[in-house]
């Protein structure tokens, strides 16, 4: 294995690899930072571009492309607000509030620091349970799916803790807008209206550049001014403080890395979900969570060390079954078809070395993005400071055009529209937006699995405690109940000791 | 054999009132629709057969796979058959995922009998396979059971389910369906876990798991069994289940004109022996059956009958 992977290395190493690898980490950033673009399109754009090339000058293009695509898509989630792509939303809650006050260049500088730090760890597990992929893969079935969509949910709606109720409205709202759609259990269509558009349910790309990017432009124009508040105020040159404060907070980089990595090789729950499960575990660890959402330095670290872990994570079932971990893996899947390369159970014996290449491929172009993002800061952090009457527009119509590229569909557009105005009521009425997301996406998927397990295990609900996985994700969501009022049980406690006394 | 200008002038002359006026086919770029997302096996076959495809159509035009996922491969088939009939607009259709819906009187944009078939580019046959350690070894092992087999599939209406309906009601296996799988790799992961008995799933997708034991093989259908151990529709004492599979074919929207379609008919054959693309099948395990436009047609004829006799299977 060392000698393959050393192989490996100098193939990448070498420049005619080493081009398209640059290449893929230029292609990763632009699509990275237009809202609505991301990994997906980039990837299915170059599909057939890599027809004619070798398989590992595709490969180093591909994992350039993956590797680089979460700096891109934070920087404009920490500037605008608007996540590049969906994984980056968790970058928002604290990036963008760091960006207004001034601070954007610091966020910048923990984004470069935590994702290529959260890839390695990410490409060293994968390097150590390659060889399990297979058990690890087979350990999730229909009841361990439900379970974990469960844990997503109650680990989201408990860090909302602090205006429950709100949470649990845009929750149910996520909820229902995920039962949208053709129901693949039992063949009904639902709330479709007999468009074909919503056949295929509330598509979540879209939904994220409205609910984020759209909703802030509308709230920027409305209200004027700059997205800093004070310019003044504002630091061109706070990167290596970023830096600085991401190295200090090394144990959020370990947390938010696992989470990511663990999260990412579960097939239907993806990145999004990971970097928001890793930002919702560090705030509920900390010892003043509610000062997170104001801009607090780890809220970026751990979702984003977990957005360069989770490709690892998600390339085991897509290599060991042709099962995409995420939408990114989908199209990833068809450059390896295309290469004559057969997911399957002989995959990791007949091509190790080119998947060694990929992974070096995707650690590499990690770094590489994280110094372009570093070098151009300056730059960049100036976009804090440009007129929102000039700003909306042009990232508005960006990133229409992005939304519009994904699947060349127009209701795609009016689709991020619409949200767009439902996000900025919500922001203007302080209901936060989290709890919806993670609701949209995995509604879909807690639904598939109580009901495929409901038919597997004869209707008998104790399918979910038949194997060790989903009993370890039944104590996790207990213990992560009643952790959550643990709190808030000592403040009643409390008060009424002090009532007593008084 | 001699170059003369005067019989070159007439033979182009003759050629121009073949097609039929002025601009001569293709001066534009053809799109080729692929219904699905990229990544597929379908997007996989379209974009190794379009280079093949544009070097055997004449003038400098290029082959363009465009994806246009949504509704289960509808949206595709509806677009190619509201194109203009003028050959810039061909796709590939998966049958009969696109002609259940056709049968269960959806309202889906298209109506396959009117569609200009051009070429069947291949079919991938149907495996019935249960794990590779099942102690059952063929489908009257099955039967004794005593009790429903469960089968894994996609959902309702989908090629697998209604594949899996029809075998078991043909073949009177008391059965049950658990639906709801993410595609044929995910229900072949279903079975490798344990999730139900046994499947029906393409051959390319199983090709390798049967290669490793990860499952193994009790009955083909859609195509006949060369194996002993392993039956085919015709050994089973029901050889209409040789229609149980899903075939790749290419066609353009309705009343397309004849010399464009024999001439998109003729590259789209020759681009299957194209040596690139032979040699690209190979290494992903699928096998080319090609078949000429007039034999596509009949197959559709063939298949829409087949699937209407069950019609109250397929939902």
């Amino acid at each position: 294995m060392a000698d393959l992977l050393l192989q490996a290395a100098v193939g990448v190493l070498s420049p005619g690899t080493l081009i398209f690898l640059f290449a893929g980490v230029l292609v990763g950033l632009v699509f990275g930072v237009i809202p609505g673009l991301g990994g997906t399109t980039a990837l299915a754009l170059l599909l057939p571009l890599t027809y004619g090339m070798e398989v590992s000058h595709a490969f180093a293009m591909a994992g350039g492309i993956m590797g680089a695509i979460a700096m891109g898509g934070s920087i404009s989630a920490i500037l605008l607000n608007a996540p590049g792509t969906g994984p980056s939303a968790a970058t928002c809650l604290d990036g963008h509030p760091l960006a207004k006050q001034g601070r954007a260049a610091d966020a910048i500088g923990a984004v470069a620091t935590a994702s290529p730090l959260g890839g390695l760890f990410g490409v060293l597990t994968l390097l150590i349970v390659l060889p399990m992929a297979r058990d690890i893969v087979l350990l999730f079935g229909p009841p361990e799916f439900f379970l974990v969509a469960v844990f997503g949910i109650v680990t989201v709606a408990i860090s909302s803790s602090r205006n429950l109720l709100r949470g649990l409205v845009a929750g149910g709202i996520g909820l229902m807008l995920s039962f949208v759609g053709y129901d693949t259990v039992h063949g009904g269509v639902r709330y479709t209206f007999g468009s074909d558009y919503l056949w295929d349910g509330i598509p979540l790309i879209p939904s994220l550049v409205g609910l984020f990017g759209m909703a802030e432009m509308i709230r920027l124009s409305i209200e004027g001014g700059t997205v800093a508040a004070d310019a003044s105020a504002v630091k061109l040159d706070g990167v290596w403080a970023g830096v600085r404060a991401t190295l200090r907070h090394w144990k959020v980089v370990i947390r938010g890395s696992i989470t990511g990595t663990l999260i990412g090789a579960i097939p239907g729950v993806g990145g999004t979900v990971a970097t928001f499960i890793a930002y919702s575990a560090t705030k509920k660890a900390d010892r003043d969570p509610d000062s997170f959402g104001t801009g607090r330095i780890e809220g970026i670290v751990a979702p984003e060390s977990a957005n360069n872990a989770k490709d690892s994570g998600a390339l085991l079932p897509t290599l060991a079954f042709g099962i995409p971990g995420s939408a990114e893996m989908a199209v990833f899947l068809g450059i390896l078809m295309l290469h004559g390369l057969q997911p399957g159970p002989t995959i990791f014996a007949d091509h190790e070395q080119d998947i060694y290449s990929l992974i070096f491929a995707l650690t590499l172009s990690a770094v590489l993005a994280s110094i372009i993002g570093i070098s151009c800061v300056r730059w960049l952090a100036a976009i804090t400071l440009v007129k929102g009457q000039i700003l909306a527009p042009i990232v508005i119509a960006v990133s229409l055009v992005g939304v519009y590229a994904i699947n060349l569909t127009p209701g795609d557009v009016v689709l991020a529209a619409v949200i767009g105005v439902l996000g900025y009521l919500m922001l203007r009425f302080n209901y936060p937006r989290l709890p919806l997301v993670i609701a949209l996406i995995l509604g879909e998927t807690a639904e598939r699995g109580f009901q495929q397990s409901m038919m597997i295990g004869r209707g008998d609900l104790s399918i979910f405690l038949h194997s060790i996985t989903s009993i370890t994700l039944v104590v996790l969501i207990l213990l992560s109940l009643t952790w959550s009022f643990v709190p808030l049980l000592r403040k009643r406690f409390a008060a009424r000791i002090s009532g007593d006394v008084s | 054999m001699p170059f003369n200008v005067r019989s070159v002038l007439v033979a182009t002359l003759l050629a121009c009132v073949a097609c039929g006026g002025p601009g001569e086919y293709p001066e534009k770029d053809i799109t080729v629709v692929i219904p699905f997302n990229s990544g597929g096996a379908f997007d996989a076959y379209v974009r190794a057969l379009a280079p093949g495809l544009q070097k055997r159509l004449p003038g400098a035009v290029n082959v363009l796979p465009k994806n246009l996922p949504g509704a289960g491969g509808r949206r595709g088939a509806s677009d190619i058959y509201r194109s203009r009939p003028d050959g810039y607009t061909i796709g590939i259709f998966n049958m009969p995922g696109v002609l259940i819906p056709q049968l269960q009187g959806m309202s889906i944009g298209y109506e396959l009998s009117k569609v200009t078939w051009l070429a069947t580019l291949g079919y991938d046959h149907y495996v019935f396979v249960v794990k590779g350690d099942s102690p059952h070894n063929s489908i009257d092992d099955l039967k004794a059971l005593g009790r429903n087999v469960t089968y894994g599939a996609t959902g309702p209406g989908s090629t697998s389910y209604v594949a899996t309906n029809i075998v078991n009601e043909t073949l009177g296996i008391p059965f049950d369906i658990i639906t709801g799988y993410k595609g044929s790799a995910g229900y072949l992961l279903g079975l490798i876990r344990g999730d139900f008995d046994a499947a029906m799933i393409n051959y390319s997708t199983a090709r390798s798991y049967l290669e490793s034991g990860d499952i193994k093989a009790l009955a083909v259908f859609g195509t006949d069994s060369d194996d002993p151990a392993i039956a085919d529709a015709a050994d089973l004492g029901a050889p209409e289940l040789g229609q149980i599979r899903v075939v790749r074919m290419m066609g353009g929207p309705p009343d397309l004109p004849d010399d464009i379609k024999s001439m998109l008919e003729r590259a789209v054959l020759e681009a299957i022996d194209d040596a690139d693309f032979q040699s690209w099948l190979e290494s992903t395990g699928n096998e080319a059956h090609p078949a000429n436009s007039a034999a596509t047609a009949a197959a559709v004829v063939e298949m829409t009958e087949f699937y209407d006799k069950f019609q109250q299977l397929l939902d």
